[in-house]
């Protein structure tokens, strides 16, 4: 029986239609809540919001996952609300967006301590909400080695992933020799894997994409739409032809079923001011477009936007 | 008027009566609240709370000063049912502090490089959290901050643990609330970084000095700088800290040298802990332990009153800010 985790319960994975593997509801680094410049009253964040769940609907979509870590404005609560309303399923996530974003509560805890609350998450639910993660975030921290922390909370991540059966994504692919060897030491197939944000402007040129593919895991083309041509980019934008030619590279070698793509983008971002003008969206009215006009046929689209996403998060028993 | 910000709003400074003043209500180490084994009862924290702030106000207290800051559990709803319930006036505060214990929207910024915050920037954040209210985080604001606090790195001083002390020290300069600093390794060090930014050393409160890893002559030449010092551990039984026999010496030291303006007591204790452990000590130990052994080795009790009363509202009375 096939199971993933959304905010409203476990669906089959034969329901989760197209899904954007890496987006985010609200992101905001911790502490960012105390800064009143980025407040905004309900209504203004449901207003940003539900347009944007509602469109990517009825262009099809079906599944949302919000990669929004512990500390990071994940809002449980908010998502069950956006998700019964709006039909979209939502999945959210444990773990961290890397150690840099783990409060001190853990930051200094055990890998022991860090398994345990990733697979509470997982099997019991997140705080009082009762809704099941359905994925595991890790990451590396800014300046781009893992440190100690981050490596702990891989190691967890790895135990969570192998004892519940749910998925890991990365953010980042940078430094990925210590993430692999924590995996391996695990027992966790990198299968069960999504090596994240291997496409962005700073990193993809430093993100071994083959070294990654070959060991089986795989690689997620995941900030689609963060591009140098927009009015104002953000640090990690990537000319757009340059992104869409290197991921077309990697179909035309045949790595298609180790292939996953998203946006990134916030609906109502939390601790900054976002990207203005870029959506969940990018992937209906922009990638799948590109995609199309670069030859590559639906069959294909498919594979990328349902069945490996359905294979990657279905919970492995 | 002279008057102090407590959580429900401006009090006349003489109403304040005997103060701890340097407590933790609800502490809880930031991350904590989210854990799988971390349960926060709001319910049974309050309880909790107001048998203690009841306590204290039998044992003749009338204000508790919370020096948790912004970002250690600060709950201000429930601190103002709390003053509300028992007739205990709850001074609040803001300011973080030290690195460690920062979200790393301060450390590790959306910028590239990640730049960590400097005092400016801190500078105005504490500065609104008196001038505009205290932070529900995202909701709303509530009353004036009545104090700003930060802390130093224990092994020493850290680049953003200067920024966090000049920061607080502006905030301080700017709008007149008094600034309580916990240093590192260095307390002297710490207090002129302060000082630098133009804030008023009696405005300047530096605590944990009747730590045993601080020399004696580091609180005196604290006094002698025109600040005041906490002794905040009043009642503590660990080797970490002196005995209320060592500390009631201490207090008669510095008052046979003059400094018995520049002098305060509190116990420290930490009223409700999650994520931390629990710190049963009452906050009534200052007027119930240490003031008893105070009279008894012939402190008078004008001097008494000056410390747990006088010295307390000098330095949360609100003066008039360079931006007020």
């Amino acid at each position: 029986m096939s199971r993933v985790n959304t905010v409203l319960g476990a669906i089959p994975a034969a329901e989760l239609g197209v899904v954007a593997v890496h987006e985010h509801i609200g992101y905001g680094m911790p502490g960012s809540e105390l800064d009143s410049t980025w407040w905004k009253i309900p209504e203004e964040r449901y207003a940003e919001t539900v347009p944007k769940l509602r469109e990517f609907h009825e262009h099809g979509g079906g599944t949302f996952v919000d990669v929004t870590g512990i500390c990071n404005g994940r809002d449980v609560d908010h998502y069950r609300s956006l998700s019964a309303k709006t039909g979209v399923h939502i999945v959210a996530c444990t773990g961290f967006v890397g150690g840099d974003t783990a409060l001190p509560h853990f930051a200094r805890a055990t890998v022991e301590y860090l398994a345990r609350h990733f697979v509470h998450e997982i099997t019991v639910g997140i705080g009082g909400t009762g809704a099941r993660a359905g994925v595991i975030k890790v990451g590396v921290s800014r300046g781009g080695r893992m440190t100690a922390l981050d490596r702990r909370i891989y190691r967890a991540a790895a135990r969570a992933a192998v004892q519940t059966g749910v998925p890991i994504l990365t953010h980042l692919a940078i430094d990925p020799e210590p993430a692999v060897a924590i995996f391996g030491e695990e027992g966790l197939p990198l299968d069960r894997v999504l090596f994240g944000h291997a496409d962005d402007g700073p990193n993809s040129s430093i993100t071994p994409h083959e070294w990654l593919l070959a060991r089986g895991g795989r690689i997620g083309f995941d900030t689609f739409g963060y591009e140098t041509e927009l009015p104002d980019p953000p640090f990690w934008a990537r000319p757009r032809k340059e992104r869409l030619d290197h991921f077309l590279s990697l179909l035309e070698r045949g790595h298609l079923g180790q292939l996953l793509v998203s946006a990134d983008a916030n609906c109502s971002p939390l601790g900054w001011p976002g990207v203005k003008g870029h959506t969940v969206n990018y992937l209906f009215t922009d990638l799948i477009p590109d995609l199309r006009d670069a030859g590559v046929d639906d069959a294909v689209i498919t594979t990328l936007l349902v069945d490996n996403p359905a294979d990657f998060l279905s919970i492995r028993s | 008027m002279r008057t102090v910000h407590t959580v429900l709003g401006p009090v006349p400074a003489d109403q304040l009566g005997a103060v701890a003043v340097h407590e933790s209500l609800l502490s809880v180490l930031p991350g904590a609240e989210h854990a799988f084994d971390v349960t926060i009862d709001r319910a049974e924290i309050f309880e909790t709370l107001a048998k203690k702030l009841t306590d204290f106000r039998n044992a003749g207290g009338g204000t508790v000063v919370d020096v948790t800051g912004m970002f250690h559990g600060r709950d201000l709803p429930l601190l103002e049912a709390l003053s509300r319930s028992t007739g205990v006036h709850v001074v609040a505060s803001t300011g973080m502090g030290p690195e460690e214990l920062l979200g790393g929207y301060f450390l590790t910024p959306q910028t590239n490089p990640p730049t960590p915050w400097p005092a400016d920037r801190f500078a105005a954040l504490f500065g609104a959290e008196v001038t505009a209210g205290m932070a529900v985080p995202r909701v709303e604001r509530r009353a004036p901050a009545g104090l700003v606090v930060t802390a130093v790195t224990r092994i020493g001083r850290t680049a953003t643990d200067e920024s966090l002390l000049r920061g607080a020290a502006r905030t301080a300069r700017a709008t007149g609330v008094p600034v309580a600093v916990c240093p590192g390794d260095d307390a002297l060090g710490d207090l002129e970084i302060v000082l630098e930014e133009g804030v008023a050393a009696e405005r300047v409160a530096v605590a944990g000095l009747d730590r045993r890893d601080v020399a004696r002559e580091t609180v005196l030449a604290v006094v002698r700088r025109g600040a005041s010092v906490v002794l905040d551990h009043v009642g503590a039984d660990d080797d970490e800290h002196l005995t209320d026999r060592e500390r009631a010496d201490l207090v008669l030291a510095l008052v046979a040298d003059g400094h018995a303006g520049r002098v305060l007591l509190s116990t420290g204790a930490i009223g409700v802990a999650k994520g931390l452990p629990d710190d049963e000590r009452p906050l009534a130990a200052v007027l119930e332990g240490l003031v008893p052994l105070l009279r008894s080795s012939g402190l008078d009790e004008p001097t008494v009153h000056r410390l747990v009363v006088e010295n307390p509202r000098d330095l949360l009375t609100v003066r008039p800010g360079e931006e007020a």
